[in-house]
């Protein structure tokens, strides 16, 4: 098993590796924070500007395989993943968003496949039944929103709330209020910052968590295995929870891997209207900002988010289905 | 069980139907015939259409345009002269819908079309040759799974001196980048589902029979997953429509000057509250497009499977749920 | 041969053999399971379809009832039916006592004390039948959990070793730990026996528990129910399509078609003296493996009755050879057989129909045909094809990015046959054996092939063109097992003919005049040709299978299973097409089957195949009424023969496990760790048996033949691989079902 998942990193290791550099070269060719440079007043010699982008590691003037060359360099032997334009250490910055990042994703994802995997179970349990139908077709109008503009709805919703409650409940925006002691007060603070955008993403995320359970528990329902098992002397209800549930996780575990990065995507969307310094507003901004390495270093991060969501996918699937553990 | 499955009523009935009459029917009129059946398709079939006809005869049924800034009418409400209002900037709503509308079909089936293509002639190829061409082609398309599509949208987009922006309107660059990373998924589908047909027994009869590799390529595999192409069009239509939304919205996909619907929707979010119309208008129409396909989709699996009688509703909820399945993969 | 099972409304009737028992001690409240007027309907899109219309049956205690039936006969859904399993839109009606307590109308919670306890069912399909993500034990300790809420942990597990001991499980307390993937089909079909007399039932169902294994695994798992119930005393209910699985086991038969059962009564009555021509159509439509003679098969024309419409006259007579108007005037009830007690048949005929009535001659079976090649000498008849030494062995790696090789599996072992003109040869052997390997190998002929194929005198070490290819493949075509799956659903008749046509370059007016001409051969409706393959039943779709492989005049045929996939007397119409077509247009075949009787109907020649080799190769007959290798005998002796008492009183060997996976294959003998033989040998000669492989070698003339060994004509066409022959057979793997069993009280 260990020696399995050994593999399938070091699998994972070489695409990161590839998109990565891809990515790098990609960007090292299109963006020039030179050019954004001469934009500000007083405007700076071309010299000037060349000379502080050399001290930054930015040399425009070399050519992008030599960037890329001494890019990886410093990766390999330092771990540094270089400086953005305004000067800003990557590593740094980095590692403060990650935090952010995670914080709003992780309860997020936890959520989502809870909700969607039991509205999938109830659901498929009341089949054609009219709670079926509502919970199916909210999920099918999920389907149908694109993921900026739910988040902006419920962003809308919450406004709403607050100002016919007459009073702030919620925060729309940002992750905390500055200045707010520790503390009960600061408990608070954090869940009326958090309430928003994780709800948006949750309501957003579990529409397809819900459809596939509902599926394959259906799938299952009348599998022969549940025969047997009712055969024994179980009740239809116990047969269908005791065996074709447990065998019903199987394609969801499966499905995880792709859950995960699709969460982390959302996440660019998310950060950026319900304004969370995170590392997908980061990431458009330094985009905007010509910012070559801050855009790599996201897109890198971005490869290894996928290439968790994998590996995890694989280590669920082993938990729910013996079959493949053996092998 | 499979007393109950032997005794297929639909097909001794049918087979009653055939004795009577000699005539035996195509398949895709059949297909046609079952699609029509199903009132939801149609309606979203005929939703479509009129939205599509609509982005490009609208234009004429207005005096104004995209461009032109009507100095007395400032973010005024729809009236008789402006039928939807106009923006902040004094530009008509309706001219912007229009011309919005057009944008995004466009970028929807150009998209949903050339990446089913792409897909189809990807995964057969990896079907066909096997062995180690399978597992380098896999390899790559792996890769450009794990490449977050968003941030590349937001590189090849971004603004800056990067010359491909001059040269090129901002909405042809993002069927580009949308094209790249939308097809994958349907291309690993056409793989699987074309290796299993390879291993069916009548492509192995075929290949007995000593018919030529091309031929049973054309003549067994393609009309095979003809259906799954068919569908995977309309889903990566909807696919495209909706990030082409999305990214707008965030300002990084369509760039003004360029309309579309997610720029509009984009624009207008400022001004919920004050010029409610710039946010609902285009949002209504971008439900219409993605909900008229989602119908459309339905109907159509109903339409191309096989087992279907085209009649009962139960067997239509069946035909939702597995287009539901395939969003979550 | 009697017994105290009733079937069919109890009425009293005295006669001889019922006065062997004490008249009245059956009443029907005696017995284990009473069924009266069972009625079964589901609501289905085209309307309501009647599955079952009225079944009656008595079970006794200890006793074994068989229901036998094609596919739509209702049979499995009286089964569910009685175990309250049906779906809850099924409709169902009548009285199911056990024990005299009434079940149906009971809800599904109320059921539940019932089933797995004093009522438990065996299902068909091993393989799906087990939920794959618990362990063997923890789904045989449920069942004893259900019933016996306050039983210990261990006493359970105690519990469940001793099950899978009883089921000939080995080392079962290691074995409670492995999941069901890690069990073959045989021994899931076991573990399933297992959880089904977990709490010693009164009934037990099985519904088709063999159909989906070996020969040599029914036979061990038939023997598992046989003992279960020994050991449990259970009365046993044995749903199948094959009458010679029920012939040994059943006390009493019930014949079902249409939902109905058409004749009842006791196993010797149901065989020896059937009364309802549908039987009479089943037992004859059966090829016998322990027949020599040459008949041709009852081909029973026609389809099943739809029972989407209530019939209003015999729902065999549109089938039957021997309706006549009265036939159509009402749909004749169960009525006993005038003279012959507890036999009841649904025939209004059923009087005139007795032992001595020729089921040939009613179902006007075709004359056996004759091959004009039948008369030439096997020698001096052309080769159409032959294999030398050919190979296949598949590389067995492990690991994904380095692949290191940890051995080989040889599927195929140095294999070397001929066939020649008008000739049927067949290969036989478990699944697993290295059968399905050989044909494809022959079909994929090309030069990289370890071994030479020869097919029309071309062989497959020259044929580097494509132009040679295209010839070979006018020589040789194939038919598939499953005709749904070997017609592309998306081509019409005329289509799927065209396709070899026009591959062989024939003009359009050609192809349209051969099509009409092959519809006519394999007996199908010219004017069916613009059908698609949904359209027609799977006995026709085999035929356009046949008729797509006939297009292009081979001369030799690739069967592969071609009956497997067909009703019993479905498949015998499409058995006597292939007889047919073999005389008229003087074709070779090539059969790959598992079922021996259809084999030997059919066959001149066999080879018998056991991990990749050829164990024993013949003349059919001989190989079949005189094996020589001990796996040839126990093949044979595994299959059931529809016959009581043939079936009562034959040897029967029964293999130990299953087939070794070809990659421990020993060194010597591949047979050696499941021969009868070999197990009871001394050591000295054991150790040939692991150490030297047997080659295959001629049958050893008797001596005073030996002398005249000049002469060739007198060497027998059969030759064997095995050192021991004649050794004695390990006494632990026989098995003699006598009738003491039967009437143990």
């Amino acid at each position: 098993m260990l020696r399995y998942l050994a593999r399938r990193g070091l699998t994972y290791l070489v695409m990161i590796f590839l998109t990565t550099s891809a990515g790098y070269l990609l960007a090292v060719s299109t963006l020039k924070p030179a050019l954004l440079e001469q934009e500000r007043i007083p405007r700076p010699t071309p010299e000037q500007v060349a000379t502080s982008m050399r001290l930054k590691g930015l040399d425009p003037d070399l050519s992008p395989w030599e960037r890329y060359v001494e890019w990886l360099t410093a990766i390999v032997t330092r771990w540094d993943w270089g400086r953005s334009p305004n000067g800003a250490y990557i590593n740094a910055e980095f590692g403060d968003r990650v935090w952010i990042s995670t914080r709003l994703f992780l309860a997020s994802i936890i959520l989502t496949l809870v909700i969607g995997v039991a509205l999938g179970v109830y659901s498929a349990a009341r089949q054609y039944k009219f709670q079926d139908r509502v919970i199916t077709s909210y999920s099918y109008l999920a389907y149908i929103v694109p993921a900026p503009i739910a988040y902006f709805l419920v962003q809308l919703g919450a406004i709403n709330i607050n100002e016919s409650v007459g009073e702030r409940i919620f925060f729309v925006t940002g992750i905390s209020t500055p200045g707010i002691g520790p503390g009960w007060a600061q408990f608070v603070d954090m869940l009326a910052h958090y309430a928003v955008p994780t709800v948006a993403i949750t309501l957003v995320g579990w529409g397809s968590y819900q459809i596939a359970q509902r599926q394959y528990l259906l799938d299952n329902v009348n599998a022969d295995f549940v025969r047997t098992a009712r055969a024994k002397g179980l009740t239809r209800n116990q047969a269908i929870t005791r065996h074709a549930l447990r065998v019903s996780f199987i394609p969801v575990a499966q499905s995880i891997a792709f859950t995960i990065p699709a969460i982390f995507a959302g996440g660019f969307f998310a950060e950026k209207i319900f304004a969370w310094p995170g590392v997908g507003s980061w990431s458009i901004d330094a985009i905007s900002l010509q910012d070559v390495n801050a855009a790599t270093a996201t897109l890198a991060y971005g490869s290894v988010i996928f290439a968790i969501g994998a590996i995890l996918a694989d280590f669920a699937t082993t938990l729910v289905d013996p079959r493949v553990r053996v092998q | 069980m499979t007393n109950l499955n032997a005794v297929d009523p639909a097909a001794v009935a049918q087979d009653a139907h055939l004795d009577n009459s000699d005539v035996v029917i195509g398949k895709s009129t059949i297909i046609f015939r079952r699609f029509l059946r199903n009132k939801t398709a149609v309606a979203g079939l005929v939703i479509f259409l009129g939205l599509t006809v609509f982005s490009f005869v609208g234009g004429y049924f207005t005096p104004w345009d995209k461009d032109t800034i009507d100095p007395f009418n400032i973010g005024m409400p729809p009236s008789a002269e402006h039928y939807l209002g106009t923006s902040q900037a004094g530009i008509d709503l309706y001219a912007m819908t229009v011309e919005g509308t057009r944008i995004s079909i466009l970028i929807g089936l150009v998209v949903g079309l050339v990446s089913v293509l792409i897909a189809a002639i990807y995964g057969c190829t990896m079907a066909y040759f096997g062995g180690k061409v399978d597992k380098v082609m896999l390899f790559f398309l792996e890769a450009l799974i794990m490449m977050p599509a968003l941030l590349v949208v937001a590189v090849a987009t971004s603004g800056g001196g990067a010359g491909l922006k001059r040269d090129l309107p901002s909405w042809l660059l993002l069927i580009i980048v949308l094209l790249v990373f939308s097809w994958m998924g349907t291309a690993r589908l056409i793989r699987s589902m074309s290796m299993s047909l390879m291993q069916r027994d009548f492509v192995k009869a075929a290949q007995y029979m000593g018919v030529p590799p091309r031929r049973i390529v054309w003549r067994h595999l393609v009309p095979n997953i003809g259906s799954l192409l068919v569908l995977d069009i309309t889903r990566g239509v909807t696919g495209a429509i909706l990030a082409e939304v999305a990214f707008s919205f965030i300002g990084i996909g369509i760039k003004v000057p360029d309309v579309s619907l997610g720029v509009l929707i984009g624009g207008a979010t400022s001004q919920v509250q004050t010029f409610p119309w710039m946010f609902w208008v285009p949002l209504t129409v971008m439900f219409l497009l993605t909900g008229s396909l989602a119908m459309m989709n339905d109907g159509l699996r109903d339409a191309f499977d096989p087992s279907s009688s085209s009649s009962g509703r139960a067997r239509r909820k069946i035909a939702r749920l597995t287009s539901g399945q395939k969003k979550a993969s | 041969m009697s017994s105290e099972t009733t079937t069919g409304p109890a009425e009293p009737t005295g006669s001889p053999v019922e006065r062997l028992h004490v008249a009245g001690l059956h009443s029907p409240t005696d017995a284990v399971l009473s069924v009266r007027d069972l009625h079964v309907r589901f609501n289905s899109e085209n309307g309501v379809v009647h599955a079952v219309r009225g079944v009656d049956f008595d079970l006794m205690p200890g006793k074994t009832l068989g229901i036998v039936g094609e596919s739509g006969s209702g049979k499995s859904v009286t089964s569910l039916a009685i175990m309250g399993l049906l779906p809850g839109t099924a409709d169902i009606s009548g009285s199911v006592r056990l024990r005299g307590r009434e079940l149906l109308g009971l809800s599904d919670k109320a059921m539940c004390e019932y089933r797995g306890n004093e009522l438990s069912m065996v299902f068909q399909d091993p393989l799906s039948s087990l939920t794959p993500v618990y362990t063997v034990g923890t789904q045989i300790s449920e069942a004893l959990t259900i019933h016996n809420p306050t039983m210990s942990r261990h006493a359970k597990e105690v519990r469940a070793a001793e099950l899978l001991a009883m089921v000939g499980i080995p080392s079962p307390n290691d074995r409670l730990k492995a999941f069901p993937h890690e069990f073959s089909g045989g021994m899931r079909q076991r573990v399933m026996i297992a959880i089904a007399i977990a709490n010693n039932p009164r009934v037990l169902i099985a519904d088709e528990p063999t159909t989906a294994l070996d020969v040599t695994i029914q036979a061990q798992v038939l023997e598992v129910l046989h003992t279960a119930q020994e050991e449990t005393g259970a009365a046993v209910v044995m749903i199948t399509h094959d009458l010679g699985v029920v012939a040994g086991m059943a006390d009493d038969i019930m014949v079902m078609y249409g939902g109905k059962p058409v004749e009842t009564g006791p196993v010797d009555e149901i065989y020896y003296n059937p009364r309802m021509p549908y039987t009479m159509g089943l037992l004859g439509a059966v090829p016998r493996v322990d027949a020599a003679e040459k008949s041709s098969l009852v081909p029973i024309e026609g389809m099943p009755p739809n029972l989407l419409h209530e019939p209003t006259a015999c729902s065999f007579a549109p089938r039957c050879p021997l309706a006549s108007e009265a036939c159509l005037a009402g749909e004749p009830a169960l009525a006993p057989v005038p003279g012959v007690p507890r036999h009841h048949a649904a025939c209004i005929k059923s009087e005139a129909l007795g032992g001595d009535v020729d089921v040939l001659d009613i179902f006007a079976a075709p004359p056996v045909p004759a091959s004009r090649f039948d008369a030439i000498p096997r020698d001096e008849r052309a080769t159409v094809l032959q294999l030398k030494d050919i190979r296949k062995h598949f590389p067995l790696t492990k690991g994904s990015l380095l692949k290191r090789r940890i051995g080989t599996v040889k599927a195929v072992d140095g294999l070397s046959f001929d066939i020649r003109e008008g000739e049927c040869f067949s290969i036989v052997g478990e699944s697993g054996s290295g059968k399905t390997t050989t044909l494809l190998e022959i079909m994929e002929f090309h030069k990289d092939q370890d071994g030479e194929v020869v097919i029309g005198g071309i062989s497959n070490k020259q044929a580097a063109d494509s132009r040679a290819r295209n010839a070979m493949r006018r020589e040789l075509q194939m038919v598939f097992q499953d005709p749904t799956g070997a017609l592309d659903p998306r081509f019409t008749v005329y289509e799927v003919l065209a396709e070899p046509l026009q591959n062989a370059g024939m003009d359009r007016q050609a192809i349209r005049k051969r099509i009409m001409e092959l519809m006519k051969l394999v007996g199908l409706q010219p004017d069916h040709v613009n059908r698609f393959p949904n359209q027609f039943s799977g006995g026709q779709r085999q035929r356009i299978g046949i008729a797509r492989a006939l297009a292009v005049n081979p001369k030799l045929v690739v069967l592969d299973e071609p009956v497997s996939a067909l009703d019993v007397s479905v498949q015998a119409g499409v058995i006597n097409l292939l007889d047919k077509l073999r005389a008229e247009l003087g074709l070779s075949y090539l059969l790959v089957a598992h079922d021996l009787s259809v084999v030997r109907h059919i066959s001149n020649r066999v080879a018998v195949m056991y991990l990749g080799k050829i164990v024993e190769i013949g003349e059919v007959d001989r190989v079949f009424d005189q094996p020589r290798h001990p796996y040839t005998r126990a093949l044979l002796s595994a299959i059931p023969v529809p016959d009581p008492q043939v079936e009562r009183t034959r040897e029967r060997i029964i293999l130990k496990g299953d087939l070794p996976s070809p990659l421990d294959a020993p060194k010597g003998c591949n047979f050696a760790t499941r021969c009868p033989v070999y197990a009871a040998l001394p050591p000295a000669k054991q150790e040939k048996c692991r150490t030297l492989e047997p080659p295959l070698e001629a049958v050893a003339p008797s001596a005073a033949a030996r002398a005249l060994e000049a002469g060739p004509v007198s060497v027998p066409d059969q030759r064997f691989a095995c050192f021991f022959p004649d050794g004695e057979l390990e006494e632990d793997m026989l098995v003699v079902q006598d009738q003491a069993d039967h009437h143990a009280p």
